[in-house]
């Protein structure tokens, strides 16, 4: 096997929301309340509904493969050719796509919001150069890391609670005021986020105990939600379904309104730290993914030699993938990228392997 | 060996990324807003006023006692076509860097305001440094006037408006609250209004032969908005009377007559209440029941008469509730017949229980609004009469 480490299904949960959660609160908020306004509540628990889903999907096929990834039983389901092609796939437009994607909206952020005279591409060098360092040193380092820093995900709650004071629950009425559509729309984005539990799929073979997959999975999901619907929720209540759709951020934005007896406030960088330090995770799982499946695809027996052009493709692409300013950003995330991932990488390949898998009788001892 | 050389190199370089910010700001280059204000001039620009903290004048502690104060601000104007190009002007005359990050107040023009004020609120919620926190105010007269005061108990006029403002002595509202506001089709706007005024004087010997009246910022009631532009404005006395319709804040003070001596005011402070808006709607006829809920105490008795007796605080409580159905009524048919624009947001509410007339009414709401009934009801509780029973400067029959 490529990777020697393992980890626990605690470590597990605790990397799987770093993988959905840090660029999921900054961006899916707009995204889904623009569509479905006040009742972007509802578009999460839809979005949730699918990523259980997803997640089921995922496992179910994981574990008919013991030990082995994505990569590798694509190609024993499939065939060599077939299964090299969507091992591409997955490489080009799931794992350097979103993460190029991770550092653009890194960036974007850091210049809109906090530093805007420094360019753009000093934030992705800088970025990009302390994951390196992190995925070189495989998956337990990466865990551990992120073990350190998830905590702060914690201060959303406290966040949360704070502003409670300027909250008002009446701008979450009328409920279901624009009908069903505008709701299923608005949960695409957030579905493709949490769908992005498919990179599991990665980390089933590493984990100590691949048994509680089902559960760490599961977990996983929920929680991500859990705090995805508190920062919506926290910038609808504030702002009001009208203003909340205009921001960019707006858990940014949101945060920013906390004052407490002007005192505690101006504590936008909270949202930053959160955001920063699960980006790198988040950057790192994703950078991690398509190391290691570039490595299975091309047969090599280790995957460092591959994490600094890697790299350097993700910084590369991180500026012409996504568009040339951040309105073409974000048009590309929320019209183009978010429903064609979700529709073909998140379900469409995972659920025609498993269907193929189960044809074809392969794989076999799912005893989970 | 060569191990370790390349430890060292990359260290050394990595030291590059460890000098700090990039473009840093050091506060004593940086210009502290405290307050800002826009109006449009005669010929048509913007001008933009810009209170700038004096860091120095802060510094002192307290202040030595007949010692006169330095002025602790610095107020200064520029004027362009746009907010941002004014800025650019104003910053060849601040030799330090503008900084929006701790403005308090946005004073809008009574001009400005009326030619829309959506010209101004953009600059201030696309731009990083200014808070969707800040205070907006709007001027009677030009927001110039307002900025160029002094306040004498704070260190600058800003602060004091923003002190003023958050003590909720009138309807304040922030720039988020006044953005939703602009934003909804279900209410029109309304800004605390603020005139400069003459206001006391400032004792002490140097202003013994002629005391100069001080000239200070004050809240005088609210200016009514259609869209975002001004249409008019509601006094002190009207101003209550749409808090209580807004449902907030409630605070406030009214007088009643006297139960036994109806020439003389009993003064109750309300401390707390509630609104709730019931909409009817049967497709043509709209109506609204008010319900609004209010608790206060009794503060204050011109009378003679022993107030402590349970019919009488009866007697206060529909007298309290008169009063403020009265108010309540005078800010309503101020906004039906005068204005026309819903301030008070009837439509959120009507929005809320009938979804699919909305759509149909939104676009017209105002005159909707205009033809449509509305049930006040107050239920008023008096529950603390301050510290004593019947008066104690009066003596026994």
């Amino acid at each position: 096997m490529l990777e020697q480490g393992k980890i626990d299904s605690k470590q597990a949960i605790m990397l799987m929301l770093s993988t959905i959660l840090p660029t999921a609160i900054l961006t899916v908020p707009a995204v889904t309340a623009k569509s479905a306004r006040q009742d972007s509540w509802m578009s999460i628990m839809i979005a949730t509904t699918v990523g259980l889903l997803i997640a089921r999907l995922v496992v179910v096929l994981g574990l008919r493969f013991p030990g082995k990834t994505l990569f590798e039983y694509a190609e024993e389901i499939l065939g060599k050719v077939p299964g090299k092609i969507v091992g591409l796939l997955y490489i080009w437009l799931f794992f350097l796509y979103i993460g190029s994607g991770v550092i653009r909206e890194y960036g974007v952020f850091m210049v809109t919001a906090i530093m805007p005279d420094t360019p753009i591409i000093v934030f992705h060098i800088v970025g990009v150069a302390v994951v390196a360092y992190m995925v070189r040193n495989g998956l337990e380092v990466l865990s551990r890391f992120n073990q350190l820093t998830i905590p702060t995900t914690g201060l959303l709650a406290i966040v949360f609670i704070l502003s409670t004071k300027d909250m008002k629950l009446a701008r979450l009425l009328p409920v279901f005021d624009a009908g069903p559509l505008p709701i299923v729309k608005g949960s695409v984005a957030p579905a493709m986020w949490l769908g992005e539990i498919v990179t599991f799929a990665m980390i089933i073979p590493y984990l100590i105990r691949p048994r509680e997959a089902h559960r760490v999975a599961t977990l996983s999901i929920l929680l991500c939600s859990f705090f995805l619907t508190m920062s919506i929720l926290e910038a609808l209540l504030i702002f009001g379904p009208n203003v909340t759709g205009h921001w960019i951020f707006p858990a940014f934005n949101a945060v920013r309104v906390v004052s407490i007896a002007n005192f505690l406030e101006r504590l936008e960088s909270v949202i930053m730290v959160i955001f920063m330090l699960g980006g790198f995770v988040k950057l790192g799982v994703f950078y991690y993914a398509a190391v290691l499946g570039s490595a299975q695809w091309l047969g090599l027996k280790d995957y460092r030699p591959l994490v600094l052009p890697v790299g350097v493709i993700l910084v590369a692409l991180s500026i012409p993938l996504w568009g040339e300013n951040i309105v073409e950003v974000l048009h590309f995330i929320g019209q183009v990228y978010a429903p064609f991932a979700l529709i073909v990488l998140e379900v469409g390949i995972p659920l025609l392997l498993l269907i193929v898998s189960l044809t074809k009788g392969k794989g076999g001892e799912s005893d989970a | 060996m060569l191990k370790k050389i390349t430890v060292f190199i990359l260290l050394v370089l990595l030291t590059g990324f460890l000098v700090g910010c990039w473009s840093r700001e050091e506060i004593t280059q940086i210009a502290i807003i405290l307050g800002t204000g826009v109006d449009w001039t005669a010929d048509g620009r913007i001008r933009l006023t810009v209170q700038i903290a004096k860091p120095g004048s802060f510094a002192g502690g307290a202040e030595g006692g007949g010692k006169g104060r330095e002025p602790a601000s610095w107020a200064v104007s520029a004027e362009g076509k746009s907010i941002e190009e004014a800025e650019r002007y104003l910053a060849m005359r601040v030799p330090r860097d503008i900084y929006w990050g701790h403005c308090i107040t946005l004073v809008i023009g009574e001009e400005m305001a009326k030619k829309g004020t959506r010209i101004v609120t953009s600059f201030f919620l696309r731009d990083r440094e200014p808070r969707e926190t800040m205070w907006v105010m709007v001027a009677k007269g030009e927001a110039k006037d307002v900025l160029e005061t002094h306040s004498n108990l704070e260190k600058t006029s800003a602060q004091a408006a923003g002190l003023l403002e958050r003590m909720k002595t009138g309807y304040s509202v922030q720039l988020r609250e006044f953005a939703e506001m602009l934003a909804s089709k279900g209410v029109q706007p309304v800004v605390t209004r603020v005139e400069v005024k003459e206001a006391g004087v400032t004792p002490g010997s140097e202003q013994e032969k002629k005391s100069p009246a001080h000239k200070q910022v004050e809240i005088t009631g609210v200016g009514v908005f259609k869209e975002d532009k001004l249409i008019g404005w509601l006094d002190a006395e009207k101003t209550r009377g749409l808090m209580w319709l807004k449902g907030e804040p409630m605070e406030g003070v009214i007088t009643v007559p006297s139960p036994g001596e109806p020439d003389k005011e009993v003064s109750i402070l309300i401390r707390r209440g509630k609104t709730k808006i019931v909409p009817k709607y049967d497709g043509k006829s709209l109506r609204f029941d008010v319900k609004i809920d209010m608790e206060g105490d009794m503060v204050e008795q011109q009378s003679l008469e022993d107030l402590a007796k349970p019919e009488k605080i009866k007697f206060l409580e529909s007298g309290m509730a008169e009063e403020i159905k009265r108010r309540c009524n005078l800010a309503l048919k101020k906004a039906q017949k005068e204005y026309a624009v819903d301030i008070f947001g009837f439509g959120n509410a009507f929005h809320r229980k009938y979804k699919k007339e909305w759509r149909e009414l939104k676009d017209r709401w105002d005159d909707v609004f205009r033809q449509a009934e509305v049930n006040i009801t107050v239920a008023a509780r008096v529950r603390v009469i301050g510290l004593s029973t019947k008066r104690a400067d009066v003596p026994e029959k």
